[in-house]
């Protein structure tokens, strides 16, 4: 064994087919204790299906679901130490706050004074105190929602899975909410899979995050990870904009300096270490450049490693930001500059010259 | 890694088990209903095909050869036929004219012309043989009043009696159709120009046609199938269902009242499969969004009188026919001797069959109720192959005539391993599975709105299948459950031509009591007990309508 500590969860080689149309192929992750993981990616990509497998909920077509030691894979749901929050929240018409909450202790068998111990603590976890006795149709939407979680941790489940658990909420809900999962998950560190296809929600609450597409996992890694240092294009543009710059590697100098030199179309850039990626000279690459990582000059501004120059061509003020579109070359740039009160204002039309930082990310062009 | 996983060979038989019996209990569910379906439904139906092809030496088509030779047995099914398609075209016409009326008449016109359309439902169809008897028989008020010279055991008597009796049926069908027409099509083309005459033609008719068909196809199932009409008013005429009866009670022959089977029940599967696979869903949704109340227009006089002319005569018929009945039950002879008495009404004899049919009825629609409610769940819930045949199957005792059942029921329990015959059993799971499609379409609508992820929070949660039906299904499908179990009471309670089959003497049920002493002359008691069974089955109404409103679950306007 690699790792001192055994994963709560274990995904080895998953695949599942609906038909002959291959949803998962062949998905192997895993997942720590008191974890908090996220499946990210664009509707369709199989989240639900990967996350109802592990809820035993859709049969798998091979692969391992290991649970703490136990590979689960053809348990049914009843039989599985998983607990998932539904999209619907499928809280039950006919019983009520407390009732739901404690259905599943009920189930076990558990003493009813226990029971009513227990959700007690559960309403208080979720802030719902006072609110047992209502049905499920005289609380909101956010309510309801608070009961459908507090009744998958009655049961003090191994993983918790929760499926777009947001998504039925208004805007500004939508933040309290997650906000509030992430305090309850961190507080009772629940080892918990959360599904979405936002990826700010995932970002901004999770521990790691796991991108799927295509069916096939296209990056695992922490929230800054995906975001700075993407795999490949994809992921690159699904957690945020970003300017792809084409270039090739001139010069591969790993020992002392560490820096490389990538010429592209409108000029050289040199960056630190390419990550671990084996890289070679000549290779065909891809600079990753964030709006917010280009620094703007104007276009009397002395040269200086890594500066490309543009000209103006939109502005639009945002308060907190101005979003340049910057013609260079035959291309469009696009540069967000922060603080616009202490920064140089520039007009369309304007010539102007931009650096790119040396931390600049690469990535292959094939692949 | 692979160490520390428990391998899953190295689990205990009796987890395996136990994870076996989780995954696969709805399955084994699925099975036991599949083997009830195949006992008392599809059983029955394949002795009646075997009897038809299987004498004494063997396997013959003797006895359809027999059928076709000779006139009387012909003739029996082209009298159905005939009796089937008069009875539909004219409730076609009858039945759009209350619908038209209904839904586009005068407003004061509206609720009395519904309520003469859906008053037989209350009733069994045999309760007008009984009233045109009383009106039209050799001693009938109208008859003795005018002094007429007239034959009420005729083919008019029975294509009246059968058209009164399925009015209701067309009428319903027919006014759903006109009340989803969008008004605005309507308005729009009267906006044009068009006169009413020209939006009935141009528009109203051929919108409705797809509805009316279904309508029409229904009709001609029902009326072919019904026993007691013809039974009663046919006379000398022979008649399919009540020829099997003869066939069996008479002359014992059961190979011929299983080709006679057969025959009847070949049209109405047709009609069944029709229905059901190539009409579903065909018709014109013209209302998108909400439907914009308007106001009611007059109606062109030509066309309202026209239509009244055919509307007011059936309405009259129809209260008519009810007046006599509920008069029959109280007074010695109707239009002979009009003095009061009690007697019909306390007839033990008669008393005695109320109670068993309340008896059977009770436990059919129990027994009913709990099946079709299992089937709606386990047809909408299972992963199994073939849960669209179950469907079929449980749907088709609606299709089925009840004396093809009948008979079905004799040769098929009549000797172990189910040896039924002469039981109450024989009755009640013959009535359970016939009526069984209200209950699992009601239930199977209700499921519909059910998401399906409250089920899969419960398995989550550790529920197994049984606990997940009995603390969360059952629950919520409740109204479903009731309205099933009202619907197979109500008809147990009229039910005659299954029954007739399967009685045994000493056994009296309602309707083959009526049946019985309408066939002797005896209207007074037959009206008495029909007045009592009819009392039942308003009950059974007002309950199924309070259901409606309180749960939003009709069944009553399928
Ligand atoms: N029961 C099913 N039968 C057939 N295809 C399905 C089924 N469930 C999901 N799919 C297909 O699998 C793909 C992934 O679906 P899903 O897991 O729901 O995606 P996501 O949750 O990422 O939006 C989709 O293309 C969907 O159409
Ligand atoms: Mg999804």
């Amino acid at each position: 064994m690699g790792n001192t500590e055994t994963p709560m969860l274990e995904l080895v080689d998953v695949h599942k087919s609906f038909g002959d149309v291959d949803v998962l192929k062949g998905i192997s992750a895993s997942i720590s204790k008191g974890e908090l993981l996220t499946f990210v990616g664009p509707s369709g990509c199989g989240k639900t299906t990967l996350l109802r497998i592990i809820g035993g909920f859709t049969p798998i077509t091979s692969g391992k679901i290991i649970l703490d030691g136990e590979d689960i894979a053809d348990l049914p749901p009843n039989m599985r130490d998983t607990k998932m929050v539904f999209q619907s929240y499928a809280l039950f018409p006919h019983m009520n706050v407390r009732k739901n909450i404690g259905f599943g202790l009920k189930l076990k068998k558990m003493p009813q004074k226990k029971i009513d111990d227990r959700v007690d603590e559960l309403l208080a976890l979720v802030h719902l105190e006072g609110l047992g006795d209502r049905t499920i149709e005289r609380i909101s939407g956010g309510q309801q929602q608070r009961v459908a979680l507090a009744r998958s941790l009655a049961l003090e489940p191994k993983v918790l899975l929760l499926d777009e658990p947001l998504s039925n909420l208004d805007a500004n809900l939508r933040v309290v909410m997650r906000d509030e999962i992430r305090n309850i998950q961190e507080r009772i560190r629940i080892t918990t899979i959360f599904v979405t296809h936002d990826q700010y929600e995932a970002m901004s609450i999770s521990d790691r995050l796991l991108v799927l597409n295509d069916g096939i996992i296209q990056q695992i890694g922490s929230p800054s990870d995906i975001y700075e240092t993407p795999d490949n294009r994809f992921i690159a543009e699904f957690v945020g904009y970003v300017n792809f710059l084409e270039g090739k590697i001139e010069s591969f100098d790993q020992d002392s300096s560490g820096l490389f030199l990538v010429s592209t179309e409108y000029g050289d850039i040199s960056l630190n270490k390419i990550n671990e990626k084996n890289f070679d000279k000549g290779d065909d690459v891809f600079l990753v450049i964030r709006p917010e990582t280009v620094t703007l000059f104007p276009s009397d501004a002395e040269d200086m490693p890594n500066m490309l120059k543009g000209k103006i061509q939109h502005s639009m003020y945002a308060g907190n930001l101005v979003k340049y579109t910057i013609k260079c070359g035959d291309r469009e740039i696009l540069i967000d500059q922060y603080n616009p009160k202490d920064s140089i204002k520039f007009r369309c039309g304007d010539n102007i010259k931009f650096t790119v930082p040396r931390t600049v990310h690469a990535i292959p062009k094939r692949g | 890694m692979a160490e520390a996983v428990a391998g899953n060979d190295q689990r205990s038989l009796l987890y395996k088990i136990r994870i076996f019996v989780n995954s696969h209990l709805i399955n084994m569910f699925a099975g036991g209903l599949f083997a009830l379906l195949a006992i008392f439904l599809a059983f029955p139906i394949v002795m009646v095909f075997i009897k038809s092809l299987w004498g004494d030496d063997g396997f013959t088509l003797g006895f359809y050869q027999e059928f076709f030779s000779y006139n009387f047995y012909y003739w029996s099914f082209l009298n159905t036929m005939i009796l089937g398609l008069s009875a539909m075209v004219i409730l076609v016409v009858v039945g759009f004219c209350f619908a038209y009326m209904t839904t586009k008449g005068p407003n004061w016109l509206r609720k009395p012309l519904k309520v003469c359309a859906l008053m037989p439902l209350c009733a069994p169809p045999y309760i007008f043989s009984i009233s045109l008897i009383t009106l039209f028989g050799r001693n009938g008020m109208v008859t003795n009043f005018f002094d007429l010279n007239f034959n009420i055991y005729s083919w008019t008597g029975v294509i009246v009696a059968q058209c009164l009796a399925f009015l209701p049926l067309s009428y319903m069908m027919i006014e759903n159709v006109l009340n989803s027409q969008n008004p605005s099509l309507e308005e729009s083309a009267s906006d044009m120009g068009a006169s009413e005459f020209t939006i009935m033609r141009a528009i109203t008719i051929p919108l409705a046609a797809p509805g009316v068909l279904k309508a029409a196809l229904l009709v001609f199932v029902m009326t072919i199938a019904e026993f007691g009409n013809p039974a009663i008013l046919g006379g000398r005429i022979p008649f399919l269902a009540p020829d099997t009866y003869l066939m069996i009670t008479g002359e014992g022959d059961f190979n011929m009242a299983s080709v006679l089977s057969v025959v009847l029940m070949v049209p109405c599967l047709i009609i069944f499969v029709i229905h059901n696979y190539m009409l579903k869903g065909k018709g014109y949704t013209t209302i998108v969004g909400k439907p914009t109340a308007v106001d009611p227009k007059d109606m062109t006089p030509l066309i309202k009188y026209s239509l009244l002319a055919i509307v007011i005569p059936v309405a009259i018929m129809v209260l008519l026919s009810f007046a006599v009945i509920v008069m029959g039950a109280f007074v010695k002879i109707v239009g002979v001797d009009n003095t009061f008495v009690i007697d019909h009404m306390l007839n033990m004899q008669s008393n005695t069959a109320i109670f068993n049919s309340v008896k059977l009825s009770l436990l059919a629609g129990l027994f009913g109720a709990i099946v079709g409610t299992l089937l709606a769940y386990v047809i909408m819930r299972g992963k199994f192959k073939g849960r669209k045949v179950m469907e079929m199957m449980a749907l088709s005792g609606f299709a089925l005539p009840g004396t093809v059942i009948g008979v079905g029921y004799i040769m098929a329990f009549n000797r172990p391993p189910f040896l039924l015959a002469g039981t109450i059993w024989i009755l009640i799971l013959n009535c359970a599975f016939r009526f069984l499609a209200v209950g699992v379409e009601a239930g199977i609508s209700k499921l519909h709105q059910i998401s399906i992820e409250i089920e899969e929070a419960s398995a989550d949660l550790g529920a197994d299948f049984i606990t997940i039906f009995f603390k969360v299904i059952l629950p919520i499908m409740f109204s479903a459950f009731i309205a099933g179990f009202i619907y197979t009471f109500m008809t147990t309670m009229m039910s005659l031509s299954s029954v007739i089959f399967l009685v045994t003497p000493g056994f009296d049920l309602a309707a083959v009591y009526i049946y019985l002493t309408a066939q002797l002359g005896e209207l007074g008691l037959a009206s008495a007990a029909t007045v009592k069974m009819m009392l039942i089955v308003v009950i059974c109404f007002a309950s199924l309508k309070l259901l409606a409103k309180k749960t939003g679950l009709d069944v009553i306007e399928k």
